[in-house]
């Protein structure tokens, strides 16, 4: 066999918690005890479904605000990108980039970035492999960097406690926007990258 | 089969040069020697793309890379183990002080706020958003907490050679839950809080302030050192004798 490069060519399945080879019959992991699967189950199902919540979840974490500002007796609510136009009116550029980025274009692109890698694999779609294979890495490692806005609120609620004078209290939108970015997390967890080298190894084989 | 290491391949270590002349080959003889009781080579697959790698004779201080989709597949130092036990004494002794004191000082107009790490918790609790304490707990306290206990132990077990009857369930405990930590995204979180009130008020840091940063450190210096395919490989082995 001249391909018989691949675990699954040999018929055997790699343990996602320490990575010892067994047999692929084998339903749990001699070494570690946890359950045993060839590929992820169900990857592609799950991974939608949760891409899809995350992208339901979206949308209060955007509407509604993420915080509401207390000052003397005016309470006024900031959604995520009032406040980066506030920033951006009060001079702060370099600060309003990166909540922009950490908290609009990170989650959207992450979004974006695991619809196509699902599509690709949905497809069969053939060549960009290596290339995939980094966008992949690039969304499971930007993923919990999302996070930032959800503790830069945390921290302000905490700090910014004078009472009567300037209260900073926690919006509805910090949940949702913290449920993104945990439900997304668990979506890439869930997709299975060799599943788009395995239509690689379906190619050499018809050859 | 003759695998050449992609370009990029090589950005790990000058020492992939080594590493990538394994063989990704899944006809491995039995040479002998015996890494992990009855399996005789230590062969790993690429978590990325199921290629098959035999890494027995990875030099130390080697790493090896997937040379078909460039994925880490693990390295090997020796002394990875102790800078492990190390650093994470050192990082529990600097969250407990993280804990204990106060982490920022907020002051406007006469009036000022003192604010402790467990506090960022609390008050989220005490806004009604119970979850979002819990989570924001979970993240930044709790998991990393956890997770340095268990690598410390384990660390310590497997430099002692010892082997006990929960060491397994040791392991999966700690590479279960470190993707779950977001120690360096929370002191990010609090750069960018503090750029954002800066105008606002007098903000004074708290010890707790830097002895959170020294945590963010040591804790990411303690998870990159504890490599995932080594650790097991030991705690097979150990398990066999």
């Amino acid at each position: 066999m001249s391909n018989a490069r691949t675990a699954a060519s040999q018929d055997l399945s790699s343990c996602h918690i320490c990575l010892k080879l067994v047999n692929s019959e084998l339903h749990h992991c001699p070494r570690c005890g946890s359950a045993m699967h060839k590929r992820k189950s169900d990857s592609l199902q799950r991974t939608l479904a949760l891409l899809v919540t995350s992208t339901i979840l979206y949308i209060p974490a955007n509407i509604l605000p993420i915080m509401y500002t207390d000052q003397l007796s005016n309470s006024a609510g900031s959604t995520i990108m009032g406040g980066v136009v506030l920033l951006i009116k009060l001079g702060s550029v370099p600060i309003a980039a990166i909540i922009f980025i950490a908290s609009v274009l990170v989650p959207s692109a992450k979004l974006m970035m695991m619809y196509y890698l699902c599509w690709t694999v949905a497809r069969g779609n053939l060549g960009s492999e290596r290339q995939r294979t980094v966008l992949y890495r690039v969304t499971e490692f930007i993923g919990k960097w999302s996070m930032i806005d959800v503790f830069v609120v945390a921290i302000l609620v905490a700090l910014v406690h004078l009472s009567g004078i300037l209260v900073f209290r926690p919006g509805v939108a910090a949940m949702a926007f913290a449920g993104v970015v945990i439900v997304t997390m668990i979506a890439a967890e869930s997709f299975d990258p060799r599943l788009m080298w395995d239509n690689l190894e379906e190619e050499a084989e018809d050859e | 089969m003759a695998w050449v290491p992609a370009a990029s391949g090589n950005r790990y270590a000058p020492a992939m040069t080594q590493a990538a002349s394994f063989q990704a080959d899944a006809d491995t003889n039995s040479l002998g020697d015996a890494v992990a009781g009855s399996t005789d080579r230590a062969r790993i697959a690429c978590p990325s793309c199921d290629l098959l790698f035999d890494v027995t004779d990875l030099p130390d201080g080697a790493t090896a890379n997937c040379s078909r989709c460039g994925n880490f597949l693990t390295t090997n130092k020796s002394d990875a183990f102790e800078r492990v036990t190390s650093a994470c004494i050192a990082a529990l002794v600097m969250l407990a002080v993280a804990c204990a004191f106060p982490f920022m000082q907020f002051s406007r107009a006469g009036l000022e706020n003192t604010m402790t790490l467990p506090q960022t918790v609390m008050e989220l609790w005490n806004n009604n958003m119970p979850w979002l304490a819990i989570i924001v707990a979970s993240f930044i306290l709790i998991i990393p907490a956890v997770v340095t206990i268990c690598m410390l132990v384990l660390s310590i077990t497997l430099t002692r050679n010892h082997s006990p009857s929960w060491l397994r369930q040791l392991g999966s405990t700690v590479f279960h839950l470190q993707n779950w930590s977001m120690v360096e995204v929370f002191f990010v979180g609090v750069l960018v809080s503090l750029v954002k009130i800066a105008k606002m008020a007098t903000i004074v840091l708290g010890t707790s302030f830097w002895a959170y940063a020294a945590f963010t450190v040591l804790f990411t210096l303690a998870v990159t050192n504890l490599d995932k395919f080594q650790s097991w490989q030991k705690i097979e082995a150990l398990a066999a004798e």
